[in-house]
């Protein structure tokens, strides 16, 4: 949504704050072990853009994870369609939901969370270097994508060669792995003339968005 | 992990009527717990983890080491996860981690346009504020206006760099020290280290305004 107009002000009551209500944060810690004990299938945050954009839009942030979640478990077929609503049931007549303890789950899930993952590899056989001029594709991609669509088009500097990941388009984030590159952009460039001066903006990009200029 | 026993209010006596979110959160955690996938401590410990381990404390740790160790801020710009690993940070999103510096001249502001991507082991979970729409769509496209209304009127010949974080990079600002400083210890300098400030809304200020010469 970069560059979009008519969302109103950043900073309104309460915005200082991760979130608002417990439950919020029983979901993020749910669907963290849900990613970490592999309950679950797909990118939580390539599902979460398969909302339908009206209803992304309306959704609060955890919303949209609670919403992530169910989603990677019932395609995994940890869960089946209609077993959460059951359960729904079953809370508004008073049942108490049950308690499991496991220090174990606990004790594992903890450590993956700290546990520092090893960080991108260098690239090997980039196709651009630091200083030349790039240009991102004009595209329409269908599904997950870390191009926004504001930068498309654009003609920008490589500042850096940030490494190889995996290209997230694809799967999402199955692809084969290509190199990544730290991108400045003038504020012209992607937005025109301003009042209030220039900028710059920085995005990383996989190099099968960029063209040689 | 500090283990003092919090509240177990996440699934019992509930004073006031649970919104349909909240009992669809209950009814996903129910079923997890039923099925023996998920357990209700790692649920805890993971909640625990954020509230008190993993959050901005962190990030003013490292910031502080860099302002008072002038080769720990080197190593930090150089490599940012590997120096920070050196205070014991890291783990999820944080696997590639970039320390972007503030200098008289320029002034770093960090977003992620196309979801919510924050460096959680030094920052935890971002502000309400970072994860919407209103952010989102502005602080690349009017960074000056956005900044504005955090209270923060940039110099109009600062050079603003927006890193927009759009791949698995993440960034943490390393603010400038604030003047009248000098004599102050790192433990001290922790605490003039604001989580905005990390973000690039806020600069790091010391509580006493400095005298005009």
């Amino acid at each position: 949504m970069g560059g979009m107009h008519g969302f109103g002000p950043v900073v309104v009551p309460g915005c200082e704050l991760a979130y608002h209500e417990r439950w919020e944060l029983r979901v993020f810690a749910m669907s963290t072990i849900v990613g970490h004990e592999r309950l679950g299938s797909g990118s939580g945050r390539a599902i979460r853009e398969e909302m339908p954009p009206e209803e992304y839009l309306r959704a609060s942030y955890y919303e949209r994870w609670l919403w992530s979640t169910e989603r990677r478990l019932l395609r995994k077929g940890t869960i089946a369609p209609g077993e959460v609503d059951a359960w729904m049931a079953r809370l508004r007549s008073a049942e108490d939901p049950p308690r499991r303890i496991d220090p174990d789950q606990s004790r594992r899930v903890v450590g993956a969370v700290t546990r520092p993952d090893p960080p991108l590899a260098p690239a090997a056989d980039p196709r651009f270097v630091v200083g030349d001029r790039v240009t991102v594709r004009r595209m329409r991609p269908a599904g997950h994508t870390r191009c926004p669509r504001y930068v498309r088009g654009a003609t920008g500097g490589v500042e850096h060669v940030q490494g190889m990941d995996a290209f997230p388009d694809i799967g999402p984030y199955q692809g084969p792995a290509e190199p990544l590159y730290s991108v400045a952009f003038a504020s012209e460039h992607l937005f025109g003339p301003s009042e209030d001066g220039s900028w710059t903006v920085l995005l990383d990009l996989f190099e099968s968005y960029l063209e040689a200029v | 992990m500090s283990d003092h026993h919090h509240d177990h209010d996440d699934g019992h006596h509930h004073p006031r009527p649970r919104s349909e979110l909240e009992l669809r959160a209950e009814a996903l955690e129910a079923l997890l717990v039923e099925k023996g996938l998920v357990s209700t401590d790692a649920i805890d410990a993971v909640v625990e983890l954020y509230e008190s381990d993993i959050g901005p404390q962190n990030g003013a740790r490292v910031v502080a080491r860099a302002w008072a160790d002038p080769a720990y801020k080197e190593r930090l710009l150089a490599n940012g996860t590997a120096a920070i690993a050196e205070l014991g940070y890291g783990g999820d999103q944080g696997e590639t981690m970039v320390v972007v510096e503030n200098t008289p001249g320029v002034h770093n502001v960090i977003v992620c346009t196309l979801c919510s991507c924050y460096p959680w082991p030094v920052l935890g979970l971002p502000p309400t504020w970072y994860k919407s729409a209103p952010y989102r769509a502005r602080v690349v496209a009017e960074p000056r206006a956005v900044l504005r209304e955090f209270g923060l009127e940039l110099a109009p010949e600062t050079e603003i760099r927006v890193w927009d974080s759009t791949a698995e990079v993440r960034y943490l600002v390393l603010p400038e020290r604030p003047p009248g400083t000098d004599e102050w210890s790192e433990d001290e300098l922790v605490s003039l280290v604001s989580r905005d400030s990390m973000i690039g809304t806020a600069i790091a200020v010391a509580p006493e305004p400095t005298p005009v010469a």
